[in-house]
């Protein structure tokens, strides 16, 4: 029998390459089933937009009211990372059966994450630098970079990629921002005066953060079964 | 954070002194006489004089008296000619500021207009990386010509006249009108670089010129999207945006003549985005309130009446 390139109808008909399963060359020992469907990792999406968005338009307004420069040009570049990823997570909607219409729709997890976004915009006047950054890099920023790598951990890998991937690229820039922030505080605060008001923002926000249960509205759920 | 603030809110460190708006605002609507340039600018002389103190322009002010900013601004800028090198610094410290005035600007687009279609967010949000780079790249370049920031009083005029309640209004100032008069200024920068043969300076100036441009074309494109099916919005934005041209005439430095100390930068305009119509209208514009001349003469009433004063003063002491 000469060796068939393509397979024909009969039993005797069949090619002659050699069978492998999907994840079998190179190995992959992945497997199926994560802990969102579709549904909840939509919802998901929502969430991280809006903590995006609205981080992006909060740092946007406090360029103008904060003096030092190095912060101005500093958060501009975190401004552009910050709409990119809300772009990128809100291209993935349509994608999740939210509509087509779906690529700029926002979700805070419940009234208690959008008081808390309301509450990191609050300080205004030129003086309170560190009461701005303190709330967006030692507390907000590092929230979102917990739960993206956890959604990354647990989300299907395989059936999921699309997300994880484009959770990969705002989780990278998300580092960054925090290694920027925790610089330019530590920088700041050069007096105890100074450090306390970091330490104090911080307690105040992480108290309202962990009340509302993060920007998914569920850090306790999933804080104890990290635990 | 409220929404809309003031230029006086903008937030500076302690190297930055202010400088009154209010003379840029009146002198767009002075008529071509130099007597009433010469009453504005003595009016103003005492906030002028406060402004300068203890910056690099209190030598400019005690050589030339109130007017010492008709002296730099209505002069282009000649290799080889000795008051160019203050005039780089004032004009390199200008656009410094007025890129940091950008920034501040489109960020706080974003936070104003919460509402605002997310394609109009990602264009601000983009500008702000654009301007936060301008802002380094002027500092630096402010730096290579021997000057430091907050060498200068800083005017906020461009925020101030360029920041309006409505997001037509704001992207046909800030970005049709503020970013429009950048493309004649760096365009205007990058011959002088070339005449010098400052490569460092050219290269700079024309990457940042490019960002330009497609701000121009932000500002094109949302005045359009905004004022779909609203002739009378279109219409007040197009108004605001002559408005605005007209106040950063700088009191006929900027104008269609080759010699002027700002030439308008057509093709980069035509460019951008700005219709032959536009362009024409702002060439008339240009034409509009004090010349050139008038201003130079009134520079020179201005220092001839301070030496007076000066030395009376002088005298009286003796």
């Amino acid at each position: 029998m000469s060796e068939r390139l393509y397979p024909g109808y009969g039993r005797d008909e069949r090619t002659t390459f050699a069978p492998y399963g999907a994840f079998e060359v190179p190995a992959d020992l992945r497997e199926l089933f994560g802990r969102y469907d579709v549904e909840a990792m939509a919802r998901r999406v929502r969430n991280f937009r809006y903590a995006e968005e609205w981080t992006m338009m909060v740092l946007g307004g406090w360029m103008a009211t904060i003096p030092e420069v190095p912060v101005k040009t500093g958060l501009g570049k975190i401004v552009w990372d910050g709409a990119q990823g809300a772009d990128a997570l809100g291209k993935r909607l349509p994608e999740l059966r939210c509509g087509r219409k779906a690529v700029d729709a926002s979700e805070a997890a419940n009234d208690g994450f959008a008081k808390l976004v309301q509450a990191l915009a609050e300080p205004e006047t030129p003086d309170l630098t560190i009461e701005k950054l303190a709330g967006v890099f030692d507390v907000l920023k590092p929230h979102l970079l917990a739960v993206y790598e956890r959604t990354m951990r647990e989300t299907d890998q395989i059936t999921d990629a699309p997300t994880i991937e484009l959770l990969e690229d705002i989780a990278r820039r998300t580092r960054k921002h925090v290694a920027w922030g925790d610089e330019v505080l530590d920088r700041l605060c050069d007096t105890d005066g100074k450090r306390e008001r970091r330490r104090r923002r911080v307690a105040e926000l992480r108290t309202q953060l962990e009340a509302c249960g993060g920007v998914t509205g569920t850090l306790a759920d999933e804080q104890g079964r990290a635990h | 954070m409220k929404r809309f603030i003031a230029h006086e809110e903008l937030a500076r460190d302690s190297r930055f002194t202010r400088q009154t708006t209010a003379l840029s605002s009146l002198i767009a609507q002075l008529p071509d006489d130099v007597n009433a340039v010469v009453a504005l600018f003595e009016k103003f002389a005492p906030l002028i004089e406060k402004s300068t103190r203890g910056t690099s322009a209190e030598a400019l002010y005690d050589a030339y008296g109130p007017g010492f900013g008709l002296v730099t601004n209505t002069q282009a800028l000649k290799p080889g000619d000795p008051a160019t090198e203050t005039r780089l610094k004032l004009r390199m410290h200008g656009i410094y500021v007025g890129e940091l005035q950008a920034l501040e600007g489109a960020g706080r687009s974003l936070w104003d207009f919460p509402d605002a279609p997310w394609e109009f967010k990602m264009n601000m949000a983009r500008q702000c990386w654009d301007e936060a780079r301008h802002v380094q790249i002027y500092e630096k370049l402010l730096e290579h010509v021997g000057g430091t920031p907050g060498m200068f009083p800083e005017s906020t005029f461009l925020f101030e006249c360029a920041c309006a309640d409505d997001p037509a209004l704001r992207v046909a100032g800030v970005n049709r009108g503020l970013e429009g008069l950048a493309c004649d200024v760096f365009r205007d920068m990058i011959r002088y670089a070339e005449e010098v043969g400052d490569e460092k300076m050219r290269q700079a100036i024309d990457y940042v010129l490019a960002d330009e441009l497609t701000h121009v074309r932000f500002g094109s494109d949302w005045v359009r999207e905004f004022c779909k099916n609203d002739p009378e919005r279109l219409q007040r934005a197009n108004d605001y945006r002559k408005q605005v041209d007209k106040q950063f005439n700088f009191g006929g430095a900027r104008s269609e003549k080759k010699d002027s100390a700002i030439p308008i930068a057509f093709e980069d305009r035509r460019e951008a985005g700005f219709t032959e119509e536009e362009l024409s209208e702002l060439v008339g514009l240009c034409g509009e309130g004090p010349s050139r001349e008038t201003m130079r003469e009134a520079a020179r009433v201005l220092r001839e009446r301070h030496r007076v004063r000066k030395a009376e003063q002088a005298g009286a002491k003796s």
